[in-house]
């Protein structure tokens, strides 16, 4: 003796079905043949030594390419380091974090660039800034006394 | 008859949680948009 459904149950399942399905075939696309996924990286530093191991060394904006550049930040309770940077718009940008104490964030307001910067870890996230302008950096990982004032700008030009 | 009511009762049931299913759907249509559009 089978279960027994309910034509409308049956209706209902299908709908939830097809959905997941069509859920999991896009995120799954875009990520594999589109190479859109989080952001990620490895990588892995030593939290004490983070200032003497490369490229957080001398950490700021360096150009890879004619169409790439790198930007190697630190996090660090309550700001980012170097505090200013410049980079152009139209170009990849390659954003390297990591973090000298807690657990932060970086996160670039208004774009998809949004990070977590974990102390022993390097995060990675490639963007290019299409319109030049200020970009507000916010730290959105509770990181102590001083977390809502965690703040940096990237300034994009042409 | 007391078959028919039951059914009746179900279609209230399946149109609500299909339009619950609709939200979801048009909020993760909206969030996946937002996100590309970034």
């Amino acid at each position: 003796m089978g279960m027994h459904f309910h034509r409308f149950e049956k209706i209902w399942l299908i709908f939830g079905m097809v959905s997941l399905i069509v859920f999991l075939s896009i995120v799954g696309v875009s990520a594999f043949a589109m190479d859109q996924h989080p952001s990620g990286g490895m990588d892995t530093i030593d939290p004490e030594k983070v200032e003497e191991t490369p490229p957080f060394d001398d950490p700021g904006v360096r150009q890879i390419d004619e169409d790439t550049y790198e930007v190697v930040m630190i996090a660090m309770a309550f700001g980012y380091e170097p505090s200013q940077i410049e980079v152009p718009a139209g170009k990849e940008i390659v954003f390297k974090v990591t973090s000298t104490d807690v657990t932060h964030s970086f996160t670039i307001v208004d774009t998809k660039v949004n990070m977590m910067v974990i102390p022993g870890q390097i995060n990675e996230k490639r963007y290019t800034f299409d319109e030049p302008g200020e970009y507000l950096v916010l730290c959105n990982e509770y990181c102590g006394a001083g977390h809502h004032v965690m703040s940096t700008t990237i300034k994009v030009v042409e | 008859m007391g078959k028919k009511k039951n059914e009746e009762n179900l279609k209230g049931t399946l149109v609500s949680v299909f339009l619950v299913g609709f939200i979801i759907l048009i909020m993760w249509f909206g969030a996946y948009g937002l996100y590309l559009s970034r």
